[in-house]
């Protein structure tokens, strides 16, 4: 049996009290719980920003890399062994901005990984700058006459790319997040979560009380997420009702499946063979 | 008699020229005849001009020749561009003559001996016997090579090009050329290989298993050999998004524990060094292959250079321990990446192939026996499974060197990060878990020296020392011989193990000569000022080439006699 508290290291957190980070990490382990997968059993991969800190502070096998890298990182271990288990944190800043690209490609790869991305809509590592997903207009330090470009919208392009699991989820609900990421994991493929986080010490507009007064949860619509057109209504539906859950799914075949080289297990577990080293010679 | 035959075929982009010298290779190669042949093009698809050069010889050769003997224009920019380089004797095969025949030109209709042997794409293959028949190899061989060239293809194919072959032979029947020769030279000395081949081998050989990289030249070519065998061999290749991708995509690969390798040009070197930097942080084992061509920026894409030596061994902020091979042949190219898979693993740390367009796009006739491990080795630690919950990827230990596992394949958990760490892989900033990590790391730099091979010497001895590394070897290696035979008392030293540098052997080595002096393919003697750093050591003069162009024995030779006048 799996425990919660199995989870759990004595590594010291860095984050701020009350930040959402608290509401995705309990989220995850709830969620990994329910799936009985063990700390051995899980690989964490993440970036730089506050939601890549995220594997720190669960006992678990991880890799934190580099700032928007964690992407290419997740796509070369499941490249080696795609019998692994990944999940991949980020945050607004680190997944669209700095690896914007990456993100694109791991969408159209459809890699089979699951996504979490930690969306607080401003850098909190670096102290309040505007991120991609800052709305227009909002006032930083920096931005001191407001955000003047449009919000990366991460729904919408994951699906125009083809993305097989595209969800939002919101820190301030663990429970229906946690619901989430089971259905996350189980997809088979590329899974993305946005994750709607408030930022207690740098984004004063979307707060909690911001988000509880707008979210609602499209389980409870009987919304059905198969058809595209209503997916991409959906993802871009944004100011007084903001959807959660499930937006579209569809299963289609994997990088994974797609590779030849892959169909005989992971390419590690395959054995090294000098005879047909040396019958490149003939 | 001994053969010194150069062989150059000039046309545009698109003409099949590197179809005419393909064959004229395996010709050679069937007839137990040496080749070392050069690839020269523009970067474009179609037009402008590209030759093929090709020497022929019974004894190995290591570098181009500058005179030409047999000059095949099929282009009339070929003669105006190449003719002064003709060698006494020497003969223009063209189908471009304006005022009929010169002495020294043979006019052959290619183009309307291909439609009659059955249409113009067989035109390479007219071209082709024409050589072969001014130098008087026996169509036998050429009917052999042809059928087993497109032994694939159908009979008719087969059968068209043994017709455009006879014409072409035929076309020449009557001439006689002074430098023909009798070809009878036993059975094939070894293999055809270019610089790319001799990589992708070498990683097969190496057990490589993941692969990525985005398209540069002349890099590519390595990948494309990866993947052409990739239905055999247990390896999957992708095209990642951007170089920073590729080399984040080995390094998830290697962590996850494969053996993983990228390659590129310098400018795609320049996006991976931020990769380079989390593989030494996190102490995971890559191999990058950086085929250099000229810069800075795009610089010239179809072009070889050694000028990114220096960069290389600082390349990413900070100071680590990594290793730098400069292989000099193909065979070296081979065994270098043997040796940079095995290394990079058995001390964690990344190890980079130094190459260039040069060794890639060249091709020689091997005949060095190339390793093939019968087992690889893969310094994977397997203590954790003991006592998993005590285990630290980064123990302290006196080698540097701390056990590393694979992810999920026991207990023991691991813990990484590009951030600087305890030795349980967590976060630190404490000024003891800094100290003892830089320390940890490099307190392997010790044993990786005692791993690196000193430079090979030829008459290590001689008063005067050339000095090189990397691809330029070769034409050293025949500046030594053509000075020798001139009476001069030169000698050279060739690195192929850049980093860590061996520093010891190399000041003994130099401290004997009189002088020494560098021959690079850059515009400042990069390895000589490292030469200098690690030595104290001093070079007396450089012969340096930075056209992009390959780098002739007689430019060195004759660099060496002004040098020394």
């Amino acid at each position: 049996m799996v425990d919660v508290n199995d989870y759990n290291n004595e590594y010291e957190n860095k984050w701020c009290p009350g930040c959402g980070n608290f509401g995705v990490i309990a989220a995850m382990k709830d969620a990994l719980v329910k799936q009985a997968i063990a700390p051995h059993q899980i690989l964490l991969i993440s970036g730089i920003g506050q939601a890549a800190k995220l594997p720190h502070f669960m006992k678990c096998n991880m890799f934190q890399t580099l700032h928007g890298r964690a992407l290419p990182i997740a796509t070369g271990a499941r490249m080696a062994n795609h019998d692994l288990n990944i999940i991949v944190n980020s945050g607004d800043g680190d997944c669209y901005g700095e690896g914007g690209n990456h993100f694109l490609s791991a969408v159209r790869r459809n890699v089979d990984i699951t996504l979490l991305v930690h969306n607080n809509k401003v850098y909190g590592l670096t102290k309040g700058q505007a991120s991609p997903t800052s709305d227009m207009g909002m006032v930083t330090k920096i931005q001191r006459h407001g955000v003047i470009s449009e919000p990366f919208a991460p729904l919408s392009v994951a699906l125009s790319l083809g993305a097989g699991f595209v969800a939002r989820g919101f820190a301030g609900d663990t429970e229906h997040l946690s619901y989430l990421i089971v259905e996350a994991m189980a997809h088979r493929g590329f899974s993305l979560i946005d994750i709607l986080q408030p930022c207690v010490s740098f984004n004063k507009v979307n707060t909690y009380a911001w988000y509880k007064k707008r979210v609602y949860k499209l389980e409870e619509t009987g919304y059905r997420p198969d058809d595209f057109e209503e997916a991409l209504r959906l993802a871009r539906q944004w100011g007084d009702r903001i959807p959660i859950g499930i937006v579209y799914r569809e299963e289609k075949p994997t990088f994974e499946d797609k590779i030849p080289g892959l169909k005989e297990g992971p390419i590690i577990s395959r054995r090294y063979d000098a005879s047909k080293v040396k019958q490149l010679f003939t | 008699m001994s053969i010194d035959i150069t062989v150059k075929i000039g046309g545009e982009a698109g003409q099949g020229i590197q179809t005419v010298g393909d064959l004229l290779a395996l010709v050679c190669r069937k007839a137990g005849l040496y080749i070392m042949a050069i690839n020269d093009y523009e970067s474009r698809i179609r037009g402008g001009h590209s030759f093929f050069q090709i020497r022929i010889a019974d004894r190995p050769v290591t570098a181009p020749h500058h005179k030409t003997d047999l000059l095949v224009a099929l282009s009339r920019r070929t003669i105006d561009l190449h003719e002064k380089e003709l060698a006494e004797g020497g003969l223009i095969m063209t189908d471009q003559a304006e005022d009929g025949e010169k002495e020294n030109l043979v006019s052959i209709p290619i183009n309307d001996l291909a439609v009659e042997a059955g249409g113009k794409i067989t035109a390479n293959t007219v071209a082709a016997g024409v050589c072969l028949s001014l130098l008087g190899a026996p169509f036998n061989l050429y009917r052999e090579v042809l059928s087993e060239h497109f032994s694939k293809k159908s009979d008719k194919v087969i059968q068209d090009n043994i017709k455009a072959a006879e014409l072409g032979y035929k076309a020449v029947e009557k001439r006689v050329f002074h430098r023909a020769f009798h070809w009878d030279f036993g059975q094939p000395k070894g293999m055809l290989m270019d610089g790319a081949k001799a990589v992708a081998y070498g990683a097969l050989a190496a057990d490589c298993r993941v692969a990525a990289f985005y398209p540069m030249s002349p890099a590519t070519g390595i990948m494309a050999e990866l993947i052409a065998r990739s239905d055999v061999f247990p390896i999957v290749v992708e095209q990642a998004e951007d170089e920073i991708a590729a080399v984040n995509m080995i390094v998830g690969a290697s962590f996850a524990g494969a053996r993983a390798m990228t390659s590129t040009s310098g400018g795609g070197f320049c996006l991976m060094t931020e990769g380079l930097g989390l593989a030494a942080m996190s102490e995971t084992p890559i191999v990058i292959v950086n085929a250099q061509r000229p810069g800075p920026a795009t610089g010239l894409p179809t072009r070889s250079s050694q000028s990114d030596l220096l960069f290389v061994i600082r390349a990413s902020q900070d100071e680590f321990p990594r290793f730098v091979f400069a292989p000099g042949t193909v065979a070296e190219a081979y065994e270098s990446m043997l040796r940079a898979f095995d290394l990079s693993e058995r001390y964690q740390v990344p190890a980079i192939v130094l190459t260039d367009h040069y060794m890639h796009t060249s091709v020689w006739l091997n005949d060095t026996e190339l390793t093939v491990p019968d087992v690889v080795e893969r310094h994977i630690a397997d203590k954790p499974a003991d006592d998993p919950d005590n285990y630290n990827r980064f123990a302290v230990s006196t080698s540097g060197i701390s056990p590393r596992i694979i992810p999920c394949t026991g207990e023991a958990l691991i813990v990484s990060t590009g951030n600087e760490h305890r030795e349980d892989g967590h976060i630190s900033e404490a000024i003891d878990d800094r100290i003892a990590m830089v320390d940890k790391r490099n307190a392997k730099m010790k044993a990786m020296t005692a791993e690196m091979a000193p430079p090979e010497a030829l008459f290590g001895d001689a008063g005067t020392l050339l000095v090189g590394w990397g691809s330029a070897g070769g034409a050293i290696r025949e500046a030594v011989e053509l000075l020798r035979d001139e009476g001069y008392d030169a000698g050279a030293l060739l690195f192929a193990d850049i980093w860590p540098f061996p520093a010891d052997a190399v000041e003994n080595r130099l401290k004997q000569c009189k002088r020494f002096l560098m021959v690079e393919m850059n515009s400042t003697a990069q390895l000589g000022s490292l030469i200098r750093e690690q030595t104290g050591l001093a070079h007396s003069g450089t012969i340096l080439k930075y056209d992009g162009r390959p780098i002739y024995p007689v430019e060195i030779s004759d660099g060496f006699k002004r040098i020394m006048e």
